[in-house]
């Protein structure tokens, strides 16, 4: 695990979500990266429904396949809790308390590539049976400090995104000079979800 | 879908499968002066007998979550070891560091004790128990939760099978947040058989009864 840069992959007018990721494909395949399987990050929302909660509480459920016995757990004002699998049946236990959203299932779902020290990762974004646009993530494995890779992760992600180079993420930013854990990866994935959501429907 | 990773199924990565798990227990208490007479009857009588038993000193933190009608509220329990500080986990397949110092913490659920069946020789209640990082009271608190009470467990740990026995000296926290000035709670020490089997498991009061005679006239267990 190492420092991890999740962005969002525009889909242009001409093309449609499954050509861009073909596209993306080729691309990250020219540079000589390897594909190593599927990975998929999902997410499930449960919502505070007693009125005893100060306004809507949301936590998010979260999962992804490179931490496949994980739970990771975010709630809408920041705060997190990794722990295994059993915490979902713990919050069916609070059923009373906070129930799952209907139809709020997001999940990036796609190919996982290596190419020497970086794993790239190109996943489609579906909220239920609707799919709402591309999400790439991109990591270097043997650093754990941001400041330290930074340049470096940039770099490569400029060889095969070019003009779409993303800026750090607000979740590295904060936290530049501190080693990094996959909960910033999930926080990542989690703002992006939440902007599919409020965004408009994908093609 | 297959994942790079063996054994991983990428499409039930939520598992809806948690286990249906239930706890089955028998309760006693026994005066400071005769733990140890019980501890060496425990030892003769359970697995390892020539290993020194296992010991423990757990914080536990109770957490309520109340409606603001009648219903009941949910009771979770945040508990850490303050004397283990290796996880035993995987690496690769749980994301925590293993040099971290003593950042397990563990979330129990208990459910009611089930009084639909008068006839059972132990007392049932629903049990799920899950391993977390450290962030838990926060979190909890942050959901809406709210510490109701606190107090530190020091003890003695047997196994018999799949039976686990406890003797457990309770100790109250004089000033919140410091862990080393602690009072005990009674002169006595809680003496707990339990065992952790799957909703609907036959059998398994009649194995805890006729252990528990083993104890008398030390101890007498009850179903609480």
């Amino acid at each position: 695990m190492g420092v991890t840069c999740v962005c969002q992959w525009p889909v242009t007018e001409s093309r449609t979500v499954q050509q861009t990721v073909e596209m993306l494909t080729r691309r990250i395949e020219v540079l000589g990266a390897v594909k190593t399987g599927n990975f998929c990050v999902d997410c499930e929302t449960y919502q505070s429904s007693v009125p005893t909660i100060n306004s809507t509480k949301l936590v998010h459920l979260m999962h992804n396949s490179e931490q496949p016995l994980t739970c990771f757990s975010i709630t809408d004002t920041g705060a997190f809790l990794v722990a295994d699998n059993h915490l979902e049946g713990i919050m069916q236990k609070l059923k009373g308390f906070y129930t799952p959203r209907k139809s709020a299932r997001v999940e990036s779902k796609g190919q996982r590539f290596e190419l020497g020290d970086f794993l790239v990762k190109v996943g489609i974004v579906s909220i239920g049976p609707h799919t709402k646009g591309i999400l790439v993530e991109v990591e270097y494995t043997p650093c754990i400090i941001v400041s330290d890779c930074w340049n470096l992760l940039s770099e490569f992600m400029q060889s095969f995104m070019g003009n779409q180079l993303p800026s750090m993420p607000t979740t590295l930013l904060a936290k530049q000079d501190l080693p990094v854990t996959p909960v910033d990866t999930m926080m990542q994935y989690l703002e992006h979800f939440n902007n599919f959501k409020k965004g408009p429907g994908g093609r | 879908m297959t994942s790079s990773l063996p054994g991983v199924n990428l499409s039930n990565l939520a598992s809806s499968s948690v286990p249906s798990l239930q706890e089955f227990v028998l309760q006693g208490s026994v005066v400071d002066s005769a733990c140890d007479a019980l501890l060496h009857r425990l030892r003769a009588l359970c697995d390892n007998v020539d290993r020194a038993p296992e010991t423990f000193q757990d914080h536990e933190m109770v957490y309520l979550l109340r409606t603001s009608g009648p219903g009941n509220p949910v009771v979770l329990r945040a508990r850490h070891a303050r004397d283990q500080h290796n996880m035993p986990w995987n690496y690769s397949y749980f994301c925590f560091d293993l040099n971290a110092p003593s950042f397990f913490r563990q979330l129990r659920y208990l459910g009611q004790s089930d009084i639909s069946d008068k006839s059972r020789l132990v007392t049932v209640r629903s049990y799920l128990d899950c391993s977390t990082s450290e962030q838990l009271p926060q979190f909890l608190t942050d959901i809406g939760f709210r510490l109701d009470h606190e107090f530190v467990a020091k003890g003695h740990m047997f196994r018999k099978g799949k039976m686990k026995v406890t003797i457990t000296k309770i100790f109250k926290i004089l000033t919140p947040g410091n862990l080393e000035a602690l009072e005990p709670l009674s002169i006595s020490q809680l003496v707990e058989l339990s065992i952790i089997a799957p909703s609907g498991t036959d059998g398994i009061g009649e194995d805890m009864r006729a252990f528990a005679e083993q104890l008398r006239p030390l101890v007498s267990m009850e179903k609480i």
